[in-house]
């Protein structure tokens, strides 16, 4: 009954979430995607993983129902022209995907009403053909905070984070909070580089945190990429808990014990969905557990003393009640 | 922690920290010393760490895999040197203006760099890299061995190449020739000195050095590549050129001053000092800014003909 219960919660989470009328059906015409982004696209981080989403629902429905194209490199002032270039050749749904973008998305969407826009991280409310979407990070962080707090000798652990801002924020607190729930006598340095992209910084900032005795670190954003180099290349057993499940293949995943990753194909359908359906915006997506927005993966070739059978026992308890709605994660009230 | 573990942590980071800023900026002083600035050192940097970086990344599986690093490092100073020819080219030979041509040799730099490691590698990959190396007996001294010789092959080459470049240039001929190129090139001319040429070696030295700054990050630093790696580094290290008075002992100072603010405000974090992060961040930057302000006299020890194209048929 109980199981019964949580499966109907899930199901009903997913359908009052991201609408779901019609989510898992193909396109009935041609949709054309457009995304923007200020990285590269195989960043290994935040802009990869809304290109993957795209082109695994492209994938799914055939280039014939999905076409897509991209813009890397974006600054906001630059992106502009890309936007109003999408919108023109009759793009139907132009993601914009950075908080950065918010101005430029406003002004777009009075230009081209009959465009979808969205961008994120954002929970505003915006025009009516202008779609925000939120990662409810505080979850990844939870899940890899447990890890973390159950597999450090040292009790010190460390974040290497961008800016305390946006989803970042939302992670570095789940975190924190995943930590206390598994080991109180563990402390998390929390420390910012003040960029997306510096990874030489974020190496410098991890160098720093593992001189001061931290033996497991994470990190969010693009950045996060050239801390894990950093703790990869450092003796011993230091290890590394990711937001990007991209990290776990490559060289330095072999430091990866687990990886969260963000489902934007979920965003990304329930895009296309609400646009057949006539709502061009207005609504803000989040992303959850409960709606199929996050995956967590564990790394299958991580040394079974280290991944123990009890932090996967925890781990997948902690997934369990943040899908359910048991556990409630009030990141707002963690103060740094 | 103990407020001198704190210190030792803090001076241990900040060495490497300042080893790819220290070795463009004593590049950019050869550059300055014969008359001309180039704010071009950034994309220099930019594509000597992509080269640094491809080198050893291709010749990882074949036989050639244990010179990789070596030749990557070879392959940096090479592309930094052509790039520095082509800056003389554009600056020396045609004149051009050296603030408009640095900035456009920058942005070819980063836009070139990005461009052919998308085109070949794809997405963010590392290598192995050149690992820390330290050097027996003298690691183990006190404080000091930590702080000074537990570091990478590059940091040591770095430190060495400060009072090898206050040699090269105050001790042999062909440095007098470079100061004296940036201080009066038509003294220099009447005096039989071959300007053009001495500023074209000048700027190809230049070039490479800010190669193997690029080179670091990218093969010992980092030991990954991607287009935003160098992050304005190059631009530090003019920076430092003016701060450092135009001698590499003073560079040196900067470039370590610099790390110890960088080093510091990171550690600051690490240990939960309640001070909020922007601020900490900008700190070093902020840092430089006060000193080039505070010396701003420091100009008149700078070379008098810095940023004027010599052309021997006009009289100014």
């Amino acid at each position: 009954m109980k199981t019964f219960f949580k499966a109907a919660l899930t199901a009903a989470s997913i359908f009052g979430l991201f609408g779901g009328t019609a989510k898992a059906a193909p396109p009935a015409s041609k949709v054309r995607i457009a995304l923007i982004v200020e990285s590269t696209v195989d960043d290994k981080g935040w802009c990869q993983s809304m290109h993957d989403a795209i082109l695994s629902v492209q994938k799914k429905y055939g280039p014939n129902l999905v076409e897509y194209s991209h813009s890397e490199k974006m600054k906001p002032v630059d992106a502009g022209s890309a936007a109003r270039q999408y919108a023109s050749k009759g793009f139907d749904i132009i993601i914009c995907h950075g908080a950065q973008y918010n101005n430029l998305v406003t002004e777009m969407a009075g230009v081209f009403p009959n465009t979808t826009f969205a961008y994120g991280t954002s929970a505003n409310i915006g025009p009516k053909n202008v779609f925000t979407y939120t990662p409810y990070s505080e979850e990844t962080g939870y899940l890899n905070g447990i890890i973390a707090g159950m597999v450090t000798k040292t009790n010190k652990i460390g974040n290497v984070g961008p800016v305390d801002g946006g989803d970042s924020a939302r992670y570095t607190r789940g975190f924190m909070m995943g930590v206390k729930a598994a080991n109180p006598k563990a402390s998390v340095r929390v420390a910012f580089t003040g960029s997306f992209g510096d990874f030489v910084k974020a190496g410098e900032l991890a160098q720093t945190q593992l001189k001061d005795g931290a033996d497991i670190l994470t990190g969010s954003a693009q950045q996060a990429i050239g801390a894990l180099r950093a703790v990869a290349a450092t003796p011993g057993q230091v290890l590394w808990v990711g937001q990007d499940t991209a990290q776990l293949n490559i060289p330095e995943g072999s430091r990866v014990i687990a990886a969260a990753g963000y489902n934007y194909a979920a965003v990304v359908e329930t895009l296309i969905a609400k646009r057949a359906a006539g709502v061009k915006g207005g609504e803000s997506l989040p992303l959850q557990f409960a709606n199929g927005g996050f995956n967590f993966v564990f790394n299958a070739k991580m040394d079974p003393k280290v991944l123990t059978p009890a932090i996967r026992k925890a781990v997948e308890k902690a997934k369990e009640d943040l899908t359910s709605g048991k556990l409630k994660l009030d990141w707002k009230a963690i103060k740094l | 922690m103990n407020p001198g573990v704190m210190t030792f942590n803090v001076l241990c980071l900040a060495v490497p920290f300042s080893v790819a800023i220290l070795l463009a900026a004593l590049g950019e002083n050869f550059n300055q010393r014969a008359g001309v600035f180039n704010l071009g050192c950034d994309g220099i940097m930019c594509m000597g760490a992509f080269v640094g970086f491809m080198l050893p990344y291709f010749l990882k599986a074949g036989p050639m895999a244990p010179y990789g690093n070596l030749l990557g490092l070879a392959g940096a100073l090479g592309v930094g040197a052509a790039l520095g020819l082509l800056f003389a080219l554009v600056t020396v030979t045609f004149g051009a203006s050296q603030g408009i041509a640095g900035i456009g040799l920058q942005m070819l730099g980063w836009g070139l760099s990005g461009t052919l490691f998308r085109h070949f590698v794809g997405g963010v990959t590392g290598v192995e890299g050149i690992l820390a190396m330290p050097i027996p007996w003298l690691s183990r001294i006190p404080f000091l061995g930590g702080v000074f010789f537990n570091h990478n092959p590059m940091a040591y080459v770095a430190f060495l190449l400060v009072p090898a470049s206050w040699f090269l240039l105050y001790k042999t001929p062909w440095g007098l020739k470079v100061r004296a190129v940036g201080t009066h090139p038509r003294a220099a001319d009447t005096m039989g000195i071959n300007v053009v040429r001495t500023r074209y070696q000048a700027l190809m030295l230049g070039g490479a050095m800010a190669g193997l700054a690029g080179a670091y990050l990218s093969l010992a630093q980092a030991k990954m590549f991607s287009d935003d790696l160098v992050a304005g580094r190059g631009f530090i290290a003019v920076a430092l050129v003016y701060f450092g008075r135009w001698s590499p002992l003073g560079i040196l100072g900067g470039a370590l001053l610099f790390s110890i603010a960088q080093s510091f405000q990171l550690s600051m974090q690490v240990w939960g000092i309640k001070f909020p992060y922007e601020f900490a961040v900008m700190l070093p930057y902020v840092l430089v800014i006060v000193v080039l302000a505070l010396a701003r006299k420091a100009r008149q020890l700078g070379p008098t003909d810095l940023g004027k194209p010599y052309n021997r048929e006009m009289r100014f």
